[in-house]
């Protein structure tokens, strides 16, 4: 996500119904790493007020506070459906998940079917290359590159990290790639792009990339609104997954596009996923 | 930073030697969690020193925290004050920021360093941590040859862990119990000074038998001789060395309640007209 979530627009479910929507099992097992903000107590107490009145299982990781952890990291870790990636200072959460062997973890993880998902650095972490402004300034930065291409973030709130990630483009510094305003995500399915969509109306993302002259274009993608989500919707979706009850009627369509991408994703079982 | 025990942190100013001593608070191990930062401030704010901190976790945003070059800032204060929390954390994230260069010319230039817990073994060329599973050795920034341990009163685990890395070949060091401090002078240590009355620190090394073998260091008592008139009052240091068996690294870092344990940290500071080689205090 370029930005959005529960931990920048409360109150407003569809992009964190979208992303349990992608875990190809009834109450998905969920882990919140909130590392890019230093694990700040109130996103804890955030996430698990809204996860806990979702279909899930969650859990959190804090690597400041990892003797509350009573488990290995790699138990917790490759124990879950989903990951979900607060954002913060991209410097600091590479930093921190290397010095804890956490980069591996989740690219283990993720081989083995989990789903990625984040926003901002939690976002940008998983390309090739993004823009922070880890230590001031926005400035291109390297990810863990497990997709390829480049992915920046709050384009249309903070226009600079567009302008530093399409001058990093032109001059070789980061691959092509993406960026995407707040209330965006990307869906990539096999590393490959599946689908845009947002929370919002006007949110939106671009493809970025070099032309063969050297300038940069950037190209509207396509974005599908997601209706907005309540609760009682996102536990129908639960619902209907296990035929414990049927929802009346009325199940939206983006409840059903939703399930249909889960649906096709095990069928494939999928070798790449993440919500950028 | 021990709640309604002001000792430890009083030696530090006055070892600064500064009147006003400019002095900065990296909270890295924490998270840069806020309430630790507005414990500083409580601590150090009141006129007698010139405080400010730095977080690397929010350099985009101004929340008061330094801004522009950290480097600039951190050498030209007279003490920097390093907070406990988690060390792995701490020393990944200075690393990604280039402080621990920083920290290093730092004390090359009679900086007085300082901390406690993480904040203390981080100084350290070896550290024994017991943050998360098994106790385990981690490499710190290496300014003080030794090894270090903490909260050598309160986990048990942690001292056997501690006797048993150097009895295998870890470099000799120190245990510090909480509520005690190191005091380096360049790398040798020149004294123990305690917040309470009955902390000490431990010399490890292996003896002639190849077990390893603990000398208790004498230490001086920062408080009044006279247990009527001693600054923190009796109640006060109950408090704190019950909540540091009961929470002991973290309890500083983390409690958002004022549960500051106990001392435990490295203080450096220079060597007066000497090359500039700072000392340490480590508690």
């Amino acid at each position: 996500m370029g930005g959005g979530g529960f931990t920048m627009e409360p109150g407003r479910t569809a992009l964190d119904a979208y992303i349990l929507a992608l875990a190809p099992v009834h109450r998905p097992r969920v882990l919140f790493l909130p590392t890019a903000s230093g694990d700040p107590k109130e996103q804890v107490e955030r996430f698990s007020r809204l996860f806990g009145t979702l279909p899930c299982r969650p859990r959190v990781l804090s690597l400041f506070h990892l003797d509350e952890l009573e488990e290995t990291l790699e138990a917790l870790i490759l124990g879950q459906d989903v990951v979900y990636v607060g954002g913060g200072s991209m410097r600091n959460l590479l930093a921190l998940w290397r010095a804890h062997g956490v980069a591996d973890l989740l690219l283990e993880a993720h081989r083995r079917g989990t789903v990625l998902a984040g926003l901002s650095a939690g976002a940008m972490c998983w390309f090739q290359g993004g823009v922070s402004s880890s230590t001031g300034s926005p400035e291109p930065i390297d990810g863990l590159g497990l997709l390829e291409g480049s992915f920046s973030v709050h384009a249309r709130q903070v226009p600079e990290r567009g302008e530093v990630q399409r001058a990093a483009i032109a001059a070789g510094r980061l691959p092509d790639g993406w960026n995407a305003d707040d209330y965006c995500g990307l869906l990539f399915v096999d590393g490959r792009l599946e689908e845009a969509v947002a929370s919002r109306p006007d949110a939106g993302a671009r493809r970025v990339e070099r032309l063969a002259d050297g300038t940069v274009r950037e190209t509207e993608l396509p974005v599908r609104r997601l209706e907005p989500v309540t609760i009682d919707l996102v536990e129908d979706v639960a619902e209907r997954r296990t035929g414990e009850a049927l929802a009346p009627t009325d199940v939206r369509d983006e409840l059903r596009a939703v399930r249909r991408m889960r649906d096709r994703a095990t069928r494939r079982r999928m070798r790449t996923r993440g919500v950028g | 930073m021990e709640p309604r025990n002001p000792l430890m942190d009083d030696f530090v100013l006055e070892l600064s030697g500064a009147e006003q001593p400019r002095i900065c608070f990296l909270p890295t191990a924490s998270g840069d969690a806020d309430h630790y930062v507005v414990r500083f401030y409580r601590r150090f704010g009141a006129g007698r020193a010139d405080p400010s901190h730095v977080s690397l976790f929010r350099r985009d945003r101004s929340a008061g925290a330094v801004e522009g070059n950290l480097e600039e800032h951190l050498l030209s204060q007279d003490v920097i004050y390093v907070g406990g929390g988690s060390l792995l954390s701490l020393l990944g994230t200075w690393r990604a920021h280039g402080l621990d260069r920083t920290l290093r010319r730092a004390w090359e230039r009679g900086v007085l360093l300082c901390g406690l817990s993480a904040g203390s073994l981080c100084w350290f060329a070896d550290a024994v941590t017991a943050f998360h599973g098994p106790s385990e050795r981690v490499r710190g920034l290496g300014l003080l040859p030794h090894s270090n341990c903490v909260h050598y009163d309160g986990e048990p685990e942690r001292r056997a862990a501690f006797r048993e890395l150097v009895a295998g070949g870890l470099r000799p060091g120190y245990g510090v119990e909480d509520g005690a401090a190191l005091v380096f002078e360049g790398t040798e240590l020149q004294e123990v000074v305690t917040s309470r009355r009955d902390a000490t620190a431990y010399a490890v090394r292996v003896g002639e038998d190849g077990a390893a073998h603990e000398h208790r260091l004498t230490a001086r008592y920062l408080g009044a001789d006279d247990p009527a008139t001693a600054a923190p009052p009796a109640e006060g240091l109950a408090v704190a060395g019950s909540a540091a068996a009961a929470a002991p690294a973290l309890a500083l870092a983390e409690d958002a309640d004022g549960g500051d344990a106990g001392v435990r940290g490295t203080v450096g500071h220079p060597l007066a007209g000497d090359a500039g080689v700072e000392s340490a205090v480590a508690a």
